[in-house]
């Protein structure tokens, strides 16, 4: 029963990552920016619900102030960071310190300013109940998915139906034909941005629901985000959600094999083995790199 | 006090010559690694135990060391040859969080978080030799051996293959072997500066060799500028000297240090990127394809 326990509770860890991992690879689809602040926005959207939760402030007004740091923060990043550097043809490496540059500062920061270590916001949701002989499940295992099912159905019927969605989609495939047609590259990213981000905003609040946060949460969220990613292909958001699910129902399942320390390595083995062997990733096209 | 300033001076030397070897990886031949704290842990590791076990020699400690980091520089040359950009930084992630796990668990060989204590004071020839000249004329040695390497047709080769891969294949050049080469160059010298750390702390534990070590690297590499000579090591200066300064300012309490620290060369990181690219010895004319 421990088997089927470390299964659900992986399941549930997965369908977050799956909504992180996707709000990354929106960006780094359509925009080409390795957004590697992107744990930063899940950080201090998780905080903020901390902060509101616990001054006794309503859940709604919560997730709400959670979606619109996540999403303001992207935008700042796309609007001060990221462009002024691709105005002057930076690299792809200039991107990446910046972005981690940002990140650092986030981070401390945040340890400043909320303390270091976990914290949680107790909630009704977290109360785990015997479901099956042995197997607990709290109502927060079905919110969450729940939460990344419909977040992912809106997200296909945007993406497909919705002319600003197909832009996005057409971006991500040909930025100078885009230009051509007359449509701002530039809104688009903001977009792009937007969106990505706002999708690490559930995620973020239910984490601190379920296990809580710490500071450097958003630095695990990143490293799975970018290995989800590139895992599953970049390039494919279903590709990414998939493997942000894979990865952390392999992280949960591996405790029932070996040491919790063992558990992040494991993504990291699949990770560099996919580097390795199947660049492409998933579900990905051969990249020309 | 000397022994305060001698302490930080040994320190300085060290990381640069870390900040010096990531340098020749990052800025001649463009392969972006966040790994470089784990070469600089093979070659503590490797070190200490040959210092340990065997004898106390300091030359030994680094030939080794060297040897065991650069071997093994092979797992960062492996991905380096198949894929580039962010994916390469991808895998150089992949392989420090491994690494940090296997520095961890292994106590055998490392100690794990316990570390590895009572390293003996190094010696040459059996005489007690201070770490301070050895990782001055260990870094004197890299640097000439960068500059060197810069300005003959290997550093040419190795900054044609950044700036232009298929171009410099078209031209004969074999890039497989000059990046291996490069990769195995740095590596090793993170071992001999592992090495030397472990002899001049003699104690080491896997805390010196986790991904916050491998980007404080990096910081000094891109703060003092790629690609340059002196640049990593002004890098590697003003970011040591920065916590020692800090501790002397008053108002900033003792606990948060290290989160000061960490905010100003995240912010310089970032300011730099945006209006410096090259770094503050950089050119500004190469810099901007970094």
């Amino acid at each position: 029963m421990l088997f089927l326990q470390l299964l659900l509770g992986g399941l549930q860890t997965g369908a977050l990552y799956a909504l992180t991992a996707c709000g990354f690879a929106l960006i780094f689809g359509a925009t080409k920016v390795f957004h590697f602040a992107h744990g930063a926005s899940f950080t201090l959207a998780g905080y903020l619900f901390l902060l509101l939760w616990n001054n006794g402030h309503p859940a709604w007004l919560g997730v709400l102030a959670a979606i619109a740091v996540a999403t303001g923060f992207g935008v700042a990043m796309e609007r001060f960071v990221y462009r002024p550097i691709q105005r002057h043809e930076g690299g792809f490496f200039t991107v990446f310190v910046a972005a981690f540059g940002v990140s650092l500062v986030v981070q401390n920061l945040v340890g400043m300013w909320a303390g270091r270590g976990f914290v949680v916001a107790d909630s009704s949701l977290s109360r785990a109940t015997e479901v099956l002989p042995e197997v607990f499940l709290a109502p927060v295992f079905w919110v969450s998915l729940a939460v990344a099912a419909v977040l992912f159905l809106a997200l296909g019927i945007f993406l497909t139906r919705h002319p600003a969605g197909v832009a996005l989609r057409a971006l991500s495939q040909n930025s100078d034909l885009i230009r051509a047609y007359g449509l701002s590259s530039h809104r688009l990213s903001l977009l792009a941005f937007a969106l990505g981000s706002a999708l690490a905003a559930p995620a973020a609040v239910l984490t601190a629901i379920t296990t809580g946060m710490n500071e450097a949460v958003g630095h695990h969220v990143m490293l799975i985000s970018m290995a989800a990613t590139i895992v599953g292909g970049v390039g494919s958001l279903k590709g990414a959600a998939l493997a942000g699910l894979s990865l952390g129902v392999a992280e949960s399942v591996v405790l029932n094999f070996a040491d919790p320390q063992w558990a992040e390595a494991a993504s990291f083995v699949v990770l560099f083995g996919f580097i390795l062997f199947r660049p492409s990733g998933l579900f990905g096209h051969a990249v020309a790199r | 006090m000397t022994a305060y300033l001698a302490n930080l001076a040994t320190l300085a030397a060290i990381f640069g010559i870390l900040a010096a070897t990531l340098n020749v990886a990052v800025g001649y031949a463009g392969i972006f690694s966040v790994a470089h704290a784990v070469f600089f842990g093979l070659g503590a590791y490797a070190g200490a135990q040959l210092a340990l076990l065997v004898v106390p020699d300091a030359l030994l400690a680094m030939v080794v060391a060297a040897l065991v980091a650069g071997g093994l520089s092979l797992c960062l040359a492996l991905p380096a040859l198949r894929v580039r950009g962010e994916y390469f930084v991808a895998a150089s992630l992949g392989l420090q969080m491994m690494a940090t796990t296997l520095f961890t668990e292994a106590k055998g060989l490392t100690g794990g978080m316990g570390g590895l204590v009572g390293i003996p004071r190094p010696m040459i020839l059996g005489v007690e030799v201070p770490t301070l000249a050895l990782a001055l004329t260990a870094l004197v040695l890299i640097l000439l051996a960068t500059w060197l390497m810069a300005r003959g047709s290997f550093g040419r080769t190795l900054r044609a293959i950044r700036d232009a891969e298929s171009a410099a294949e078209a031209l004969g050049k074999n890039i497989n072997a000059a990046k291996a080469l490069a990769v195995a160059f740095a590596c090793a010298g993170a071992g001999v500066a592992g090495a030397l750390f472990a002899l001049h702390m003699s104690f080491v534990n896997v805390e010196s060799f986790t991904l916050d070590q491998s980007v404080l690297i990096m910081a000094m590499v891109i703060v003092g500028g790629t690609g340059t000579l002196w640049g990593p090591l002004l890098g590697a200066v003003l970011l040591l000297s920065l916590p020692a300064g800090l501790s002397f300012l008053p108002f900033i309490p003792p606990t948060e240090i290290g989160a000061v620290q960490q905010i100003l060369y995240g912010a310089a990181m970032t300011l730099l990127m945006i209006f410096r690219p090259a770094g503050l010895l950089g050119d500004m004319r190469t810099g901007r394809k970094a």
